[in-house]
């Protein structure tokens, strides 16, 4: 059941950045509003300053920005808001690194920048009336958010919604307070789980592959996006093949240290793909061509 | 002398005893290159004249068992020079003994391009200092160590001496070519590289360039053992050695202490001694 | 041909250096690179190929892509001035042509990157054809020519003698060229440029050829050897990639700066987080190859190697090029 590259999934994401001269240079934004999601995980939403450039960012899920903590520099973060649910852009940042650090130290009114949208989007429209399976890992799940939100919003465009979420831990499970919405969703159904537990906890144990076989969803009519850790990533696909899905109908969206978005400062390529322009989304069929895997 | 070590290489390989023999062997264009030989017939390709320059104790670090018990034994030829480093690893732990077998070589200098190098003019070792067979006539020359160039250096005054490090430093490309060349620099993670923090920039610009020089100087004191690997490395032509020296000297003349003589006496800038404490 | 002497090719090159910044190759110590002088006394006539490629003045070592000013909470970005007008002169063909092969990717591939494109646009780029092919060099190889005058304004070919007596032919090769020829004296004469001695090339495997050897356990054995240093993707002409960085100034205003980087290096591709994709020497050692030779030219057209020889002599543990490209030809 091979999925046909067509006008509402180019194969390159390459459109407009940053400045619309400079792509190097960031769109001002504030942040008016931040949330913590989880330990250390924390979501933004940035305003962008000027209204014009406002107005003209659009984006769709899974494509990414990168968000300047000036005086430290810039790191992608994928989008996990969608433009229908309002006009601030999201993000979920963890805290690892020297950007991230500096951006969790920010509160209501700091400025930050943002370039972007790069890079290519998950085939929403390939999607439609298919079954819809997503399996999110720690902040894996953050770019399956906005395509939670989209089917959400247009529920009749699309089959049956399957959600598997997982952390390590569950104070590094995110988006829990939307768990109520997803399932309350028609014809949607939501499995958590965690590596391991802890006292409050009375969910299902166990890693998300061993979730995926209990739940062992059907490949008929399917599409699967997997999102999270490379070490999961890789187990999912081989667990979802196991299940009888074939390459095409599997999608991940990958992630790799960048520093332009744009394919120029050669960082991020998987063999002749870079994931900034070719990605982040790439179907498993795809990838299996690639010379260097994750 | 060639066949001496391919024969003890081969017979390495074939009982098992190394996994791997790090030598040298011809490369292109009449260069001579370090050698890696797994298989007991490939040792036909090691070979020993006086164009070996590099240091191979600098690759032992990737042979190390991180972690297993008993990390393969790897052999390595080592001219004396090479030895006084391996003592260096060993004295700080980054080989064991037991983990490698070491192929000493008598050595009358090397030449880079035909030319003798310095630093074999002021060699006073020609036997290496550690080693587990040693291969080679009895040496027919012997440097001694006169610190000229760093008499050079010291009789300019400061400001001279500033202006002439900052106009070499100035040709520095941050390649990092000496720093990875060197078998005393094994840092997981180097200071000029770190990024939390970020004690450099990545300017490739002079006054990052002068810091790493110098700090990187600073950090070999008391363990550089003067092989000139960084300045052989090095693609513009810096005068490293001669910056290391100054230092080494500093640590002789107040410490009376040479590294790389041995894997026991106990380092002067790691060891910490109450009578040297200075009463306020 | 259009032929002029060799004092006439320096007054020429004093005048221009009133007007532009030339850059030129200038000696310094036992090495030659291109540096601007301030006229035609400090320039090297006689080099095979300059020690560091021009790429410097085109894709700086370490530049500002930005500077914010933090006042009062308000935050503004500023961009940096523009460079003036620059004569590139000495310009051997393989620097020229590893200029086209970075258009190919910081022009010609959206977006544009203006920092790339400033630079040269308000660059003339004066050429030097060799008459000789250096011991290292392999232009031939690489679908080039020492003495190729496609991507320069201007050529200059050396006939005749060496020394204050030399003379030069000199061929217009663009309009922006011909613009700064100004009052440079030409008498036309009968014949050509004398041609260079090349060497025979050696056959260089096309790109898609390469993805059968990626599991070869010959990149393996080469990366044993190899230091992890950056000597190679800093001296070679093609090599672009960077890193991007802010840095508070003193008075509290940001730079943020874009400097050299290396895939060679072990923390490269490394995540904030600790995953590295290319943990071993020998990956990275490989992927350089590939990027070279198989997946740029797949993604933005030409090869990016010219073949310039520079980091045969400077590997300080002999990976050579050449030999890498005829064993996997052999593969």
């Amino acid at each position: 059941m091979a999925l046909a590259t067509s006008e509402s999934w180019p194969a390159t994401g390459r459109r407009q950045s940053g400045s619309w001269q400079n792509p190097y240079r960031p769109f001002l934004g504030s942040v008016v509003g931040a949330e913590d999601l989880a330990t250390d995980i924390r979501m933004f939403q940035v305003a962008l300053d000027d209204p014009g450039e406002r107005e003209r960012f659009t984006y769709r899920p899974g494509q990414f920005a990168f968000v300047s903590a000036f005086g430290v520099g810039e790191a992608p973060f994928c989008l996990t808001s969608t433009p229908r649910r309002g006009h601030f852009l999201e993000f979920a940042v963890n805290k690892v690194g020297t950007v991230t650090r500096a951006l969790h130290h920010m509160g209501e009114g700091d400025v930050v920048g943002v370039r972007g949208p790069f890079g290519n989007w998950f085939p929403l429209d390939e999607m439609k009336d298919r079954h819809v399976i997503l399996l999110g890992g720690g902040i894996g799940g953050a770019p399956l958010r906005p395509v939670i939100h989209t089917i959400l919003d247009n529920r009749a465009d699309y089959g049956r919604l399957t959600i598997l979420w997982a952390a390590r831990l569950p104070s590094l499970l995110i988006f829990t307070e939307e768990f109520d919405d997803w399932r309350a969703a028609p014809d949607a159904t939501l499995h958590v789980t965690v590596d391991q537990g802890d006292e409050t906890w009375t969910g299902n144990v166990g890693l998300i592959t061993q979730l995926l076989e209990q739940v062992a969803p059907s490949p008929e009519d399917a599409v699967t996006i997997t999102c999270g850790p490379p070490i999961m990533i890789k187990f999912t696909l081989l667990t979802l093949e196991k299940l009888g899905f074939t390459r095409d109908q599997m999608f991940v969206t990958l992630e790799a240290k960048m520093k332009c978005g744009m394919g120029k400062c050669g960082r991020c390529n998987l063999g002749e793909k870079y994931v900034c322009t070719d990605g982040p989304v790439f179907s498993y069929a795809e990838l299996s061509g690639f010379l260097e895997s994750l | 002398m060639s066949d001496k070590i391919q024969a003890k290489a081969r017979e390495l390989l074939e009982s098992g005893q190394v996994s791997c023999f790090v030598g040298y062997e011809e490369g292109t264009r009449g260069r001579v290159r370090p050698a890696f030989v797994y298989d007991a017939q490939d040792a036909e390709r090691l070979i020993w004249d006086d164009r070996c320059t590099h240091n191979l104790t600098v690759y032992l670090h990737q042979f190390q068992g991180s972690g297993r018990e008993e990390p393969p034994q790897v052999g390595i030829i080592v001219k004396p020079c090479d030895s006084r480093a391996l003592n260096v690893l060993l004295h700080e732990g980054q080989v064991t003994r037991d983990s490698v077998y070491v192929v000493g070589v008598t050595c009358n200098g090397v030449r880079v391009n035909g030319q003798p190098q310095d630093r074999c003019q002021r060699c006073a070792e020609r036997v290496p200092l550690v080693y587990d067979l040693v291969l080679g006539g009895v040496p027919k020359t012997v440097g001694r160590e006169d610190y000229a160039d760093v008499d050079r250096l010291e009789g300019l005054s400061p400001r001279e001496r500033l202006a002439f490090w900052m106009r070499e430093f100035d040709r520095c490309i941050r390649c990092y070519a000496c720093r990875q060349a060197c078998p005393a620099c094994y840092c997981s993670e180097c200071v000029a590289e770190q990024l939390d923090p970020a004690w450099m920039s990545i300017a490739i610009d002079l006054p990052q360039k002068q810091f790493f020089h110098v700090m990187r100087a600073y950090h070999l004191a008391g363990r550089c053992v003067g092989c000139d690997a960084c300045e052989d490395a090095c693609p513009m032509d810096i005068p490293l050695s001669l910056l290391n020296r100054k230092i080494a000297r500093e640590v002789e003349t107040l410490f009376d202490y040479r590294p790389g003589q041995d894997a026991t006496t106990p380092p002067p800038l790691a060891t910490f001694d109450k009578e040297e404490s200075i009463p306020l | 041909m259009n032929v002029t002497t060799r004092d006439d090719v320096t007054a020429w090159l004093d005048r221009l250096a009133e007007r532009f910044t030339l850059i030129a190759p200038m000696a310094v110590e036992e090495q030659v690179f291109y540096r601007p002088v301030a006229g035609s006394a400090e320039i090297a006539f006689d080099f095979v190929r300059t020690d560091l490629p021009v790429k410097e003045y085109f894709l700086p070592s370490t530049h500002v892509l930005l500077s914010i000013g933090r006042d009062q909470g308000e935050i503004h970005v500023e961009e940096p001035a523009l460079d003036g007008e620059r004569v590139v002169f000495g310009l051997r063909p393989c620097d020229a042509r590893a200029l086209h092969v970075l258009d190919a990717l910081f022009l010609e591939d959206e977006p544009v990157d203006p920092y790339y494109a400033e630079r040269r646009e308000r660059t003339v780029l004066v050429g030097l054809a060799c008459r000789e092919m250096g011991e290292a060099c392999f232009c031939t190889s690489m679908g080039l020519a020492p003495d190729d005058a496609g991507d320069v304004d201007l050529m200059l070919t050396e006939i005749g003698e060496e020394g204050d007596g030399a003379a030069y032919a000199v061929q217009v090769v663009t309009e922006k060229g011909r613009a700064i020829l100004g009052s440079l004296s030409l008498e036309g004469v009968e014949g050509n440029p004398p041609a260079p001695t090349v060497r025979e090339p050696i056959p260089i495997l096309e790109a898609e050829a390469w993805p059968q050897h990626f599991d070869d356990v010959y990149w393996t054995r080469l990366g044993d050897r190899c230091l992890s240093c950056r000597v190679c993707t800093y001296v070679c002409p093609t090599c672009r990639c960077f890193d991007v960085r802010d840095y508070e100034m003193r008075d509290r205003s940001i730079e943020r700066l874009r400097a050299w980087d290396s895939c060679m290096s072990e923390g490269y591709r490394r995540i904030a987080g600790g995953h590295n994709p290319r943990p071993t020497k020998a990956q990275r050692l490989r992927n350089r190859f590939y990027c070279k030779f198989c997946y740029y030219p797949q993604d933005f057209g030409p090869v990016a190697c010219v073949g310039c020889g520079r980091c045969i002599a400077t590997c300080p543990v002999n990976v050579d090029v050449v030999e890498v490209l005829e064993d996997v030809g052999a593969l």
